[in-house]
């Protein structure tokens, strides 16, 4: 491999490690949310999040670049008062897997949480938990399974993001240029078919290393779940 | 003690309720979908009511018109749930603590090691909760529930998951923790002879409403009540003395039964339809318990007519309507109480 096509990968794991970072929370709260509470406006919520799994790549990068570009409402405010810039730098690749990743992972935790025994949550309330460490020591362990499989998906889904990051945030090298953006580089020039197939592989080995590592926590998991001692 | 007095309307299903339960356990009780189950989620705050108000102790938990709600968590009202409801991530001794952990040590009434010593949970300890049987799980239930330091502790129905034979080793469980603990209990149930074997003070539900409250003899004397509590299974329990297959009632009382090795304090359930009257003693019969008494009170209703004799404790005896007139029963008049020596049901303490 080259320092080039290195520094593509390197920046990737970058990338997918702050986008997991920036989706944790809202992430988890908002898949609970969709989950377990009944308020006005949940459906609109639930399009909003999952707009992105179905819009063109393209527009969400669009979007997001009418919004937090430099003259964007939301990243003029932020460059004038932060002094934080997210387009055409890797803080805006982050954003963008994040908000592409955001539909998977909201969707795995909402599901994980449904399947959570609300009898086992209403009991830890008699117990005198307060809901938030309800949702600590109960809900959390519980959806772990569903969890895990929710982050691994975000993560794989912020390593592989393409169309939204390169309309966001470009193709910069050491930036913004993440292993498909370079995958993309390479296929357009003449002599960069060996380049290609390199960085394909290290995709393929980031993919199963990913799942493996689900797979190996969930087991795990599920051991302690079937006997807990 | 605890005052209800509550208003939930749901469409289909509504609940009124309004009773008041001393300390000691008090049976709720009513047949299925009369409201026990909402009654206790009332209680507990997983359900906040139409209307109405609820105090336990000196503590008012829901008052609609004073607009206070205390939130489940801080209302100290432990569940013993139908299935448990153990946590299965954690182990016995992690849902054992589980509540305890979440107070101060000042609020901590009942030690850990006196709760698995009630219990005899020192085996169950470092089982994964997965194994355990059915009446192990409702006992680390109880455990949990107690180390929460509850102000009252409900029990939903807890045997009904449990075979019926292991049912006989769970109650005296109850009893042993009443008696040491004296937390207020409400134990909510389908099957009366299962209160009976714990308390004699119960509330009756029927169709989300309290169709009468206060011990069992007084309800049996209601000629409205009789058929519900036939149905559900209407049984004499009397507190005795067993030695060897003796059953000391009082003084002068003695029944004869299979005791099944229990000695000391028992408890003997006898079935109304089991007892039958004569107006004087019988001779030459297989029949080898015959006690006079007086009888109290006679409710009769279309199908059956329910006979309460004191026999120095209240003994209730089902007869036929036909029986009351040709023998010409009435209250005051002597009467003796003949019941099989199989017909007793003992149950250890």
């Amino acid at each position: 491999m080259t320092p080039d096509e290195f520094a593509a990968l390197t920046l990737s794991l970058k990338v997918a490690a702050a986008s997991l970072a920036l989706l944790a929370i809202p992430g988890v709260f908002l898949g609970w949310l969709l989950a377990r509470r009944d308020f006005p406006g949940k459906t609109a919520l639930d399009v909003l999040v999952h707009l992105p799994l179905v819009l063109p790549p393209v527009v969400t990068g669009w979007l997001l670049l009418r919004c937090f570009g430099r003259r964007g409402w939301l990243g003029a405010w932020l460059h004038d008062t932060l002094g934080i810039s997210l387009a055409f730098n890797w803080k805006g690749a982050a954003l963008a897997a994040a908000v592409m990743a955001l539909p998977l992972l909201v969707r795995a935790v909402r599901l994980a949480i449904a399947l959570v025994d609300r009898g086992l949550e209403e009991a830890a309330a008699t117990c005198g938990a307060n809901p938030w460490r309800v949702f600590i020591t109960v809900t959390i362990p519980l959806a772990a399974p569903g969890l895990i499989a929710g982050f691994v998906l975000a993560f794989a889904r912020s390593l592989g993001e393409f169309g939204a990051t390169i309309t966001f945030a470009g193709n910069i090298p050491d930036q913004t240029r993440t292993l498909p953006v370079a995958i993309f580089a390479y296929t357009q020039l003449p002599d960069g078919d060996a380049a290609v197939s390199r960085l394909a592989i290290a995709s393929v080995v980031l993919a199963v290393l990913a799942l493996v590592a689900s797979e190996w926590l969930t087991r795990r998991w599920q051991r302690r779940l079937g006997s807990a001692s | 003690m605890i005052a209800v007095d509550v208003t939930l309307d749901r469409g289909r299903f509504n609940l009124h309720a309004q009773f008041a339960a001393g300390a000691g356990i008090t049976g709720v009780f009513g047949p299925s979908g009369a409201g026990k189950s909402t009654l206790l989620h009332l209680l507990c705050g997983l359900l906040r009511p139409t209307r109405g108000r609820i105090a336990i102790g000196e503590t008012v938990v829901v008052d609609t018109a004073a607009r206070v709600f205390v939130p489940t968590h801080r209302r100290r009202v432990a569940v013993v749930f139908q299935d448990g409801r153990l946590l299965p991530h954690r182990s016995v001794t992690g849902n054992l603590r589980y509540g305890e952990r979440l107070l101060s040590a000042a609020e901590r009434r009942i030690a850990f090691t006196d709760v698995v010593e009630l219990l005899r949970l020192a085996p169950l300890l470092t089982q994964p909760v997965a194994k355990l049987s059915g009446g192990e799980r409702q006992r680390v239930a109880l455990g949990r529930a107690l180390l929460s330091a509850p102000r009252l502790l409900c029990l939903d129905e807890p045997l009904s998951a449990v075979d019926h034979d292991l049912r006989d080793g769970i109650l005296p469980y109850l009893r042993l923790v009443q008696n040491a603990l004296k937390i207020p209990m409400l134990y909510v149930s389908h099957d009366l002879s299962e209160v009976l074997a714990l308390t004699d003070r119960m509330v009756l539900l029927n169709a989300g409403r309290v169709a009468g409250a206060g011990a069992l003899i007084e309800l049996a004397a209601q000629p409205a009540l009789v058929p519900m509590l036939h149905a559900l299974g209407l049984v004499n329990v009397l507190a005795a003395d067993a030695q060897d297959d003796a059953l000391t009632l009082s003084d002068s009382v003695v029944l004869h039964g299979p005791a099944g090795g229990a000695q000391g304090r028992v408890t003997v359930l006898i079935a109304p339809q089991e007892v039958a009257l004569a107006t004087a003693p019988v001779a030459g019969v297989s029949i080898r318990n015959q006690v006079p008494g007086c009888i109290s009170a006679i409710t009769a209703t279309r199908e059956r007519t329910l006979v309460t004799v004191d026999i120095g404790v209240p003994l209730l005896a089902e007869v036929s309507s036909e029986a009351v007139t040709r023998l010409g029963l009435a209250c005051g008049q002597l009467v003796w109480c003949l019941v099989k020596a199989q017909a007793l049901r003992v149950l250890g303490t």
